[in-house]
């Protein structure tokens, strides 16, 4: 059924249904609070990741930094979509099928996640190499405090400000590369509604006609990510004590 | 005539809150083959005085009223490319880091040759035989061998001969010089100081020697310019202004600044800083800090006016015709 | 009556590997790469005293501030501060006793405090650290009574750094190195960075603190007319070794090393005598490769033989310490 404004349509169905009897929009919306949360927690994963082994390797240095870093290269090397698919493949053969429905939004979480970390440990790490040499991390190793502390309390707040940056955009990826995942089917299981799964169940029906189907969730994948990118731009400049 | 003169200078910075200003009403001649020293702390405008003779003012700052003068022409409203031509001809530049003056990935003997070239017409073997000869001059040995290194080869010290090379290359009437020995070594301070004095008088060339350090402005200077907050509160012999300051602030300016033989227990102290450009009080900028402030500080902003010794000084101390009138 | 020495430093050294990577070394032939910062330096500082270390660049006097105060290890030799082992007190489980004694001021305002933390905090951490009050009203107390006594208002202790200049915030690191109650502050250049007349706020700052509350200073500079003002004692550096010990007074007016006095030639005519000086030769060679036996002897008008073969020692010549073969033989007048 068509939307609401269009021939055939009804109010009740404010952008028409798909095939089964659907509506367009609860979907969207359900479809949208899964792959946030994918993305959302995708992040999370892979900022703690990627942050901790940048702050670890660039305030330790020597073969920590070497092993850490050389790990992130050969990663960087490979396609993030590519690493997704592989940890999906690896799980797949060595799950059992039945667990395999329960976990699977974890699993699409973690690939997506490890996809990601070298993308925050670089920039990270390249923040901390500056922010060692200053004298008010020397003023702390004077007054005898342990790298861990000094690390967490003094560093970690002077090189966050490009990972809130990175992040934004990293969430709005993170929900590109779970639509991209689902669409190809590999993501969430076909049950579960995702806008991934939706465009591409839409897919088939787009040169029947019934453009709908695929065009309001692609619609409001771009508004999401949007979205998402505006308030991460807010959020840094909120967050710079030297523009209060 | 004066070789260059700077008439009523005002230079400002306009931004989404209004416009600042940068200098306000400044003017100073100097005379061929003498050196001027500029001297002031952060924020005093001395830098920005020797960008707009230069020409090298960066937007949004622009030279809003007054005229500058070079050998009886103006070239504060030249158009881009006649400003060019002068810059490098008739006004050698040296600036504070020497090595970010250069550049990284050319040989020195080709920027030196490069620059020869633009302003002079000679053949390119010419060009570098003047090129040897001058970094001889700066005081760099093996100079036939060592030009052809990167600037990076060089130390910090030979770095900034090499840029005291390239702005006299054209043999400029005046070198304008921005703290041309803060960033380096004192015993390197010395010999670099000691070459640009030998140079001038060789070339008869004036110098504009903009710096913080009273100490290379007593080696070195002529006459010095005390500036604050955008204006000059006093010009004279550089014998005068030091020994005998007669502004409040030069007078400060030389009590806090220890000396070597004498002893003293406590340094003399300006209190307050000097007040941001968008701060700049009414009157004369100097009356919050000022031991000597009259009612008149207060209203009425001074200009240089004679004070009894040779050296002229901003303050309203010195006005002898409303003080007996 | 004999001074009671408060850091006592004997033959330090610190020797830094700049080799290139080890497969590029392999690869090239090449030796590996000792940067002798600090070689064979002993000095001694009395309780209340300024003692300051001057030198140009590559001199080691920073590297020896931070052995100091332990930011670094030594490779070599061994510093004393009251009587114990600085390396072993500070390895120690209870080293915050022995720490508190000492603080730190660095050269750079801007870079010495951290940007995201307000001025209470920063001022404060080594209360924290070394747990020198109980309550947080007390901290805020002790935090207020700093600021005032380094001429700031307690109000000031809500603000971030970016908001005060230069000066103020110099103001602040001092009145961080206070707030643990030291007895010996090491000062990097404290005042290198600031204008004249901040200068001379921060300077007459720091010799008020030092009568009030007796406390003992290791000034580095290069600053000859500021070192001149500020100390008892002064030690020349020169590549990593001491070149002359000596009171104020003596090195001034009567300089026996060849390097001491070229550093005094190159000081500023300010009494405008205008006498004419010698120019002074050469530069500060490379620290990685220097001249052989007196680092100093290629720029030196009194090297002989045994300069360019042997390295000079410390000796004493009056009340005074020189590492000079000349002033041992009598050349120097």
């Amino acid at each position: 059924m068509p939307p609401a404004w269009m021939a055939d349509g009804t109010s009740k169905f404010l952008l028409g249904t798909d095939d089964q009897g659907r509506d367009i929009f609860s979907t969207i919306m359900f479809g949208s609070r899964v792959s946030l949360t994918v993305g959302f927690s995708a992040v999370l994963f892979s900022v703690f990741v990627g942050v901790s082994s940048g702050l670890l390797a660039g305030y330790l240095g020597g073969w920590l930094d070497t092993i850490i870093m050389r790990i992130a290269d050969v990663q960087l090397a490979i396609p993030a979509i590519l690493v997704a698919l592989m940890i999906n493949g690896v799980v797949a053969i060595t799950m059992p099928q039945d667990l395999q429905q329960d976990l699977a939004i974890y699993v699409l979480i973690l690939a997506i996640g490890v996809s990601e970390w070298p993308r925050y440990a670089r920039v990270v790490r390249g923040s901390v190499l500056i922010e060692r040499r200053k004298e008010y991390v020397a003023a702390a190793q004077v007054i005898g405090i342990h790298p861990l502390p000094i690390m967490i309390h003094h560093v970690l707040p002077n090189v966050m400000g490009p990972v809130l940056v990175i992040g934004t955009i990293g969430l709005a990826l993170a929900i590109i590369t779970e639509a991209t995942l689902s669409f190809l089917g590999v993501g969430v299981p076909p049950t579960t509604p995702s806008l991934g799964t939706l465009i591409r169940v839409g897919n088939n029906f787009l040169f029947s006609g019934e453009w709908w189907i695929t065009l309001f969730p692609c619609v409001a994948l771009v508004l999401l990510v949007l979205a998402v990118n505006l308030m991460g731009d807010w959020l840094r400049d909120a967050l710079n004590p030297k523009l209060r | 005539m004066s070789l260059l003169e700077v008439k009523n200078l005002r230079v400002e910075f306009p931004n989404r809150r209004g416009t600042l200003l940068a200098i306000d009403d400044v003017s100073f001649s100097i005379e061929p083959g003498e050196v001027l020293g500029v001297v002031g702390e952060s924020g005093a405008g001395k830098s920005l005085t020797g960008a707009s003779i230069i020409g090298l003012l960066e937007p949004p700052g622009r030279v809003a009223a007054g005229a500058i003068f070079l050998e009886g022409e103006r070239i504060d409203d030249l158009p881009y490319e006649k400003m060019r031509r002068i810059r490098g001809k008739k006004i050698g530049a040296i600036f504070q880091d020497p090595l970010t003056s250069l550049n990284p990935l050319y040989t020195v003997s080709k920027q030196l040759t490069e620059t020869i070239l633009v302003h002079e017409n000679i053949s390119q073997e010419h060009a570098r035989a003047r090129a040897v000869a001058l970094l001889e001059e700066v005081g760099i040995p093996a100079a036939e061998r060592r030009i052809d290194s990167y600037p990076h080869e060089f130390s910090g010290g030979m770095r900034q001969r090499v840029v005291i090379a390239l702005a006299i290359c054209a043999n400029p009437k005046l070198i304008v010089a921005d703290e041309p020995t803060t960033a380096l070594d004192v015993s390197i301070q010395a010999q670099i100081i000691l070459l640009l004095k030998r140079l001038c008088k060789d070339h008869n060339t004036a110098v504009m020697l903009i710096t913080h350090d009273m100490g290379v402005i007593a080696e070195t200077a002529d006459r010095v310019a005390v500036m604050y907050a955008g204006r000059i509160v006093e010009i004279g012999a550089v014998r005068d202004v030091i020994k005998n300051a007669r502004h409040p602030y030069t007078k400060g300016l030389m009590g806090c600044i220890p000396i070597v033989g004498h002893d003293v227990e406590v340094l003399q102290q300006i209190d307050g800083v000097m007040p941001r450009l968008n701060e700049i009080p009414k009157g004369c900028a100097f009356n919050p800090r000022c031991p000597d402030a009259m009612d008149r500080c207060f209203r009425d902003r001074p200009d240089l006016m004679a004070t009894g010794s040779p050296s002229t000084a901003a303050c309203w101390r010195y006005d002898t015709v409303t003080a007996n009138g | 009556m004999a001074e009671t020495a408060l850091l006592k430093v004997r033959k330090l050294a610190k020797y830094f590997d700049v080799s290139k990577p080890w497969l590029a070394r392999v690869l090239e032939n090449q030796p590996a790469q000792i940067l002798k910062a600090v070689d064979d330096v002993s000095f001694e500082i009395n309780k209340g005293e300024t003692f300051s270390l001057v030198g140009e660049s590559g001199c080691g006097k920073s590297t020896v501030a931070k052995l100091v105060v332990g930011l670094h290890e030594p490779s070599g030799g061994e510093i004393l501060f009251d009587g114990t082992n600085l390396v072993e007190a500070i390895n120690r489980k209870d080293s915050n006793l022995v720490r508190r004694r000492w603080q730190m001021i660095f050269q750079d305002p801007f870079a010495s405090l951290n940007p995201r933390w307000r001025v209470r905090d920063i001022v404060s951490e080594p209360i924290r650290v070394f747990k020198l009050a109980r309550s947080s009203a007390e901290i805020r107390e002790r935090v207020g009574e700093l600021l005032t006594q380094v001429g700031l208002s307690p109000v000031d202790g809500d603000k971030f750094p970016h908001e005060f200049s230069g000066g103020q915030r110099q103001r602040i690191s001092i009145a961080r190195a206070l707030s643990s109650e030291p007895e010996f502050l090491v000062c990097d250049e404290p005042t290198s960075a600031l204008d004249v007349s901040v200068q001379a706020q921060i300077l007459n700052l720091m010799k008020d603190l030092q009568r009030r509350l007796g406390l003992t200073y290791m000034f580095i500079s290069h600053n000859l007319a500021v070192v001149y003002h500020v100390s008892d004692k002064i030690g020349v550096m020169y590549l990593g070794r001491l070149c002359e010990i000596a009171t104020a007074n003596q090195l001034f007016k009567a300089p026996k090393h060849p390097y001491t006095r070229l550093l005094i030639n190159t000081i500023p005519d300010m009494d405008m005598t205008r006498v004419e000086r010698a120019p002074i030769q050469g530069e500060v060679p490379n620290p990685i490769d220097p001249p052989s036996g007196c680092t100093f002897h290629p720029r030196c008008s009194l090297a002989n033989e045994r300069c360019r073969r042997e390295m000079p020692l410390l000796r004493n010549d009056g009340s005074s310490l020189i590492a000079c073969h000349a002033v041992e033989e009598g050349r120097h007048t």
